[in-house]
């Protein structure tokens, strides 16, 4: 019963937890920053695929 | 020389007051987000967790994984929240929310687009039942000729649009790979990039394969036949995907041409229920033109908004929503008229309340020719640092008029001409084509009605047909005492006109010729060249 009766304030930490997570990666264009440190190693990548090329 | 009167802003911009201080030459992303005050970066923010989600969605279907490793271009997949950015560099209140409706709904129509086409394609999804019921068409033709098709039975493909166009708008170096591609077979360096982009992607094998059949149309320039015949080439022979050729007339503006567009039209139809073995159906197509009407009447109504002291919807999300709407859509999709209201209403609201993009407004200013892919948020820039506010781009002004919506024997041949009334008015062809009345003297008349003292004149470097036009729009601004600011590009190559030698040809004209300052310094030189 003390179990349910917490259930409500894990379930607002719990938003409280994805909130300041989510809002510091938006904020801070953390995931844009990622994906750019990314970009270059799948320009290889796509660099290393074999493509039938012609006109 | 004609002059407006200059509207102040009452009220000073929540957050943050000079937004070029967010961009970092280090990066090629921005250092941060915007700060906009609690309300609205709290607003932006969930906007934000909602492309995630939508991104997240596509994503973990497998197929679509398999697909983002095959595709080149789906890397500017990754680069959408960062595209998104751009179209919201210092809004707030309405402006914010219609930015985010129009242009949210664009991506979410885009990404399902691009799951389609993985779906049907031979090296992906390999549906082939759902292929079997799909038409590839092209990117730059009106869809009318899909319009009395169920979109449950049958689908439009627009192929092109994920693979070079909305590519080339999130990450601005995604289209150079393709151009290289068709130089390298020979293709020459001075038609326009888009088309040549997309003849490279073909050359590359990196296109989809998938449909019954495919609709290319004789779109606008030489580029374009160009590239629809490599395309259309290894559709046929290698793939043995048929391809219908749309021949529209490009005189749209004289009458004797419209019989032989309507009969165009029903050739196109025919072919489609050839091979797809579905049939054309009335009651879809009216349906579908009531939907177009009411887009319709939503764009006068928000043109009008444009037309008073106070514009409200404009710009990159004003302009690519109708692309998408009125071009891609054509009245098959019901969602799209929800998304209308919405912006509408939005956009009465900040009419009501005078809401400001910026500080104040000097001029007012109509942006005619096509606007370079890669700097796509220029016209919000403009009104942010130098106050000249855009009030419509020349892709906007499209059709204005009804098209028949009740079914009765009379209208159902009425129908045909108005699919080609609407296809031969196709955004890069209403003006671009049609001769001097809609090039140039539409110009003016859009100046007068919506009291515009500045023309903004890109000059796309590799179009032919907007450049035999340069004196005539000198000598008669002159004429009209209109300001007329040429801004040279290349559509989207960013290695011919970088975004700042793009931003600085506007930069240059208003210290120079208006002799002003600008409203946001911070704005002027902006380290995004080598950004996404």
């Amino acid at each position: 019963m003390k179990k349910l009766l917490k259930l409500p304030l894990y379930l607002l930490l719990a938003a409280l937890g994805f909130f300041v997570v989510t809002f510091t990666i938006y904020f801070f264009n953390l995931d844009m920053k990622a994906t750019s440190l990314l970009a270059p190693w799948l320009e290889k990548w796509y660099d290393h695929l074999e493509r039938k090329q012609y006109i | 020389m004609k002059t407006v009167p200059k509207v102040v802003n009452p009220v000073k911009r929540a957050g943050e007051q000079s937004p070029g201080k967010i961009y970092d030459e280090k990066l090629k992303v921005r250092a941060r987000r915007e700060w906009r005050g609690v309300k609205d970066t709290f607003y932006d923010y969930t906007r934000w967790l909602y492309l995630i989600f939508v991104l997240a969605r596509f994503i973990v279907v497998p197929r679509n994984i398999k697909g983002f490793f095959r595709y080149r271009w789906m890397m500017s997949y990754l680069f959408v929240p960062h595209g998104m950015d751009k179209f919201t560099i210092g809004l707030r209140d309405e402006a914010l929310r219609i930015a985010h409706t129009s242009f949210n709904f664009v991506i979410a129509d885009v990404t399902q687009a691009i799951a389609n086409c993985f779906r049907g394609d031979r090296r992906v999804g390999n549906d082939k039942a759902y292929s079997d019921k799909c038409v590839i068409t092209d990117e730059n033709s009106m869809v009318t000729f899909m319009m009395g098709f169920d979109t449950k039975k049958v689908h439009t493909i627009l192929r092109e649009v994920p693979t070079m166009f909305a590519s080339n708008i999130f990450h601005q170096f995604n289209v150079m790979h393709y151009l290289d591609i068709a130089q390298q077979y020979g293709i020459p360096g001075d038609v326009c990039p888009m088309p040549e982009a997309e003849a490279g992607i073909s050359i590359d094998d990196d296109f989809c394969v998938l449909g019954s059949c495919a609709v290319q149309n004789n779109t606008t320039c030489d580029g374009s036949l160009m590239g629809n015949g490599i395309i259309a080439k290894r559709l046929e022979r290698e793939y043995g995907i048929p391809t219908f050729q749309l021949a529209t007339p490009l005189r749209h503006k004289e009458p004797d041409v419209m019989e032989y567009a309507a009969r165009e039209i029903k050739k196109a139809i025919a072919f489609v229920e050839e091979h797809t073995g579905e049939k054309w159906d009335w009651d879809v197509y009216f349906a579908a033109a009531k939907r177009v009407n009411d887009a319709t009447r939503c764009r006068i109504a928000q043109m009008e908004i444009n037309s008073t002291p106070y514009p409200q919807f404009f710009g990159a999300a004003f302009s690519l929503y109708n692309d998408t709407n009125y071009m891609g859509n054509s009245g098959r999709n019901a969602d799209f008229v929800k998304i209308d209201h919405k912006l509408l209403k939005l956009a009465q609201r900040g009419y009501e309340a005078k809401r400001m993009y910026a500080k104040e407004y000097r001029h007012r200013c109509i942006v005619w020719g096509v606007q370079p892919q890669y700097v796509i948020d220029m016209l919000y820039w403009m009104v942010q640092c130098w106050g000249v506010m855009p009030l419509t781009d020349m892709l906007s002004v499209i059709n204005t008029e009804m098209i028949a919506e009740v079914d009765t024997p009379e209208n159902r041949e009425q129908a045909y001409r108005d699919m080609a009334m609407l296809n031969m008015e196709m955004i890069m062809r209403n003006h671009t084509h049609g001769g001097y009345k809609v090039l140039v003297d539409e110009l003016w008349e859009l100046c007068e009605k919506m009291n515009a003292d500045i023309v903004m004149m890109w000059e796309h470097m590799s179009c032919k047909a907007l450049t035999g036009m340069h004196g005539q729009f000198e000598e008669q601004a002159r004429e009209r005492g209109i300001h007329i600011m040429w801004v040279s590009h290349d559509l989207c190559d960013p290695r011919v006109f970088t975004r700042q030698a793009i931003r600085d040809q506007v930069n240059n004209y208003m210290r120079t010729v208006m002799r002003e300052e600008p409203l946001d310094p911070s704005l002027e030189n902006i380290p995004d060249n080598e950004a996404y």
